[in-house]
């Protein structure tokens, strides 16, 4: 949302081991030895378990029932809205549709911004664009850019995954393209160029592996990032019609004027919002441990 | 100092000119024939013909583009499809509202924030600190129309301590008019500061911190200043300086913020137009509202960067 988790100084100053400074198992133990790793990580996978096995926990909501706004209970864990539905599925059927949009999203950040990132980090003359280029990005108003492509392409699941993805890109290129300069300047590059290695091979065969572990924090930061952008547009009813998302459930409760009345039409989303974009920013943050071997105290 | 200011000023026009360009070219790239955005049938022949000459529709792009450019810099962005009058003016009237909402919750976020994070670096390791650790954390989890639905819930309509929209009673005069104001600002400035201030407050702890490691703090100690002299007169005047930078970063993410804040609160602002554009599909507005809020952030930012330079000793202007 505001300032970075990992500023370009950090990611700079980080020296990236061309080899893992922690054997594999040990990483896993490091990430999991504090609880908040281990907790972030199991309500990361609470949240893929109720995405993918959405119709065997709850129906998918429609429709109308005489239960109008009851208050959470037995037969309704979350209560229900004005129209009677459970808010409970919406809430399960609404996972899905933040977690797609979330992730895949954040991949198309990912692909752009490492990409943009190790060549401006490399290559002098695309330098000098790319920076331009990510420095305007990072300017402007993101969320009323993207208001108004999605306004104006008819809004689905799609359409909402690339319009996030392709303006996310920017704070992943300038992470990349600070470590990548640390990495180009160092001697093994050097040594590529001397023995005639190809660009396109250095960037792609010796570069990028010295990133990828930043690779994976970027994408947990990033797709905690894409949760609350998609929330944002499906509150301001730019959410795909056809699929349930937390937003949406929020803008029924601004749009229908109950938000004094029914706490929970607005409570349960807003906890699931929370606990996502929560859980997937300090699992990105464990990571970050990880690739510093600095922090981890051995 | 001409030099500067010519060359910040410089960046800033390249900076929107891009904006509008990209917006340009995209809006026509993507699916959709512009005409059939811009006009719509409930309109009579003569303001479509209207429509159609002020945006010269008829040809060919390049010059569409300049022609378009022209407009803009003469103020004109186009008519509303829904309001049937002059984007520009609608727009006018609802940026006072969002400068007021945007600028009051930036500079709280900025006054609250400094003296929470050279506590928290006073207090290192501490439970100040860890408090705000976890706080900084968690505000990038905030997702804005949650916590100002919950302040307008708890405070707006259980407690009743402040009012639940709108921006001012219409009723007032004089000095209860700005009271009014004030009152009816409490509540969605609050939502903007919340989900700013953590992540703001502990990037400020972490640079401070920095800071306290360099030399001439090393050599103030050597001085014999005590540690809160070191903090408060050395440190902190370090530090502000950066954490101006910071918060001119963030204006993008607290302008989206307002948008989200001002459609809960109902406030006037541009956020909620944008918000009743949406609902009516009136891409003219949508545009201009995206165009006038570059416009905003990246000036509030030239701003910030003039003024960090003239505060800046080591600048010499």
């Amino acid at each position: 949302m505001s300032a970075p988790l990992v500023t370009e100084a950090e990611a700079a100053a980080t020296a990236p081991a061309t080899e893992p400074a922690v054997g594999t198992r040990s990483a896993w133990r490091t990430f999991f030895r504090q609880p908040s790793g281990l907790l972030a990580a199991a309500v990361l996978v609470v949240m893929v378990l109720l995405a993918v096995f959405a119709p065997l926990i709850a129906d998918e909501p429609g429709g109308t029932s005489p239960d109008v706004l009851r208050s959470p209970s037995g037969g309704h864990l979350f209560g229900t809205d004005d129209l009677g539905q459970d808010i409970f599925a919406q809430v399960v059927w609404g996972t899905r549709t933040s977690l797609l949009i979330g992730v895949a999203a954040s991949l198309i950040a990912i692909v752009l911004g490492t990409a943009i990132g190790l060549a401006s980090a490399y290559f002098r003359r695309v330098d000098a664009v790319g920076t331009v280029v990510t420095d305007v990005m990072l300017a402007l108003p993101t969320l009323p850019l993207m208001i108004m492509l999605a306004a104006i392409v008819n809004p689905s699941v799609w359409t909402l995954t690339v319009i996030i993805g392709v303006f996310a890109w920017p704070e992943v290129a300038r992470l990349i393209r600070s470590q990548g300069l640390v990495v180009s300047a160092m001697p093994y590059i050097d040594g590529a160029r001397v023995l005639g290695a190809s660009g396109w091979r250095i960037v792609t065969r010796e570069i990028l592996p010295a990133v990828v572990p930043l690779i994976v924090v970027s994408v947990l930061l990033t797709a905690s990032r894409a949760v609350i952008s998609e929330a944002g547009l499906s509150f301001l009813g730019l959410g795909d019609p056809d699929a349930w998302s937390w937003g949406r459930i929020l803008l029924n409760a601004q749009r229908s004027g109950v938000v004094a009345i029914a706490w929970w039409q607005t409570l349960f989303p807003s906890l699931a919002i929370l606990l996502l974009v929560l859980a997937a920013t300090v699992a990105g943050m464990r990571f970050n441990d990880i690739r510093d071997p600095r922090r981890n105290g051995g | 100092m001409a030099r500067f200011v010519l060359n910040r000023a410089l960046k800033a026009v390249l900076t929107v000119w891009i904006a509008i360009t990209a917006t340009f070219f995209l809006l026509r790239l993507l699916p959709g024939d512009p005409t059939t955005l811009m006009v719509e049938g409930d309109m009579t022949p003569e303001m479509r013909a209207a429509l159609l000459k002020t945006y010269g529709l008829d040809r060919p792009l390049l010059e569409q583009y300049v022609s378009y450019l022209r407009e803009l810099l003469h103020g004109n962005f186009g008519i509303s499809f829904r309001q049937i009058q002059p984007v520009s003016d609608i727009l006018l009237d609802r940026l006072p509202w969002t400068l007021l909402l945007a600028g009051v919750a930036f500079l709280l976020t900025i006054a609250v924030g400094i003296p929470i994070g050279v506590y928290a670096a006073a207090h290192r390791g501490r439970w100040p600190d860890r408090l705000l650790q976890g706080f900084g954390i968690a505000g990038h989890a905030l997702f804005v129309p949650s916590v100002a639905m919950l302040l307008l819930v708890w405070l707006g309509a259980r407690l009743g301590w402040f009012p639940i929209g709108g921006a001012i009673d219409p009723d007032t005069r004089g000095l209860a008019a700005y009271l009014s104001l004030a009152h009816h600002l409490v509540l969605p400035v609050a939502s903007l500061v919340l989900v700013q201030l953590g992540p703001y407050a502990l990037t400020l702890r972490t640079n401070l911190i920095d800071v306290l490691g360099e030399d001439y703090i090393r050599a103030a100690r050597a001085r014999g200043l005590s540690g809160r002299r070191r903090l408060w007169k050395h440190g902190l005047r370090n530090a502000i300086l950066p954490a101006l930078t910071l918060m001119g970063l963030q204006l993008g993410t607290l302008v989206g913020g307002a948008v989200l804040t001002e459609t809960v609160f109902a406030y006037p602002g541009v956020g909620r137009l944008i918000y009743e554009a949406v609902g009516q599909r009136d891409y003219p507005v949508l545009q201009g509202a995206f165009i006038m809020l570059a416009i905003t952030v990246v000036v509030a930012n030239a701003l910030t960067d003039l003024l960090y330079a003239v505060l800046n000793p080591r600048i010499r202007l």
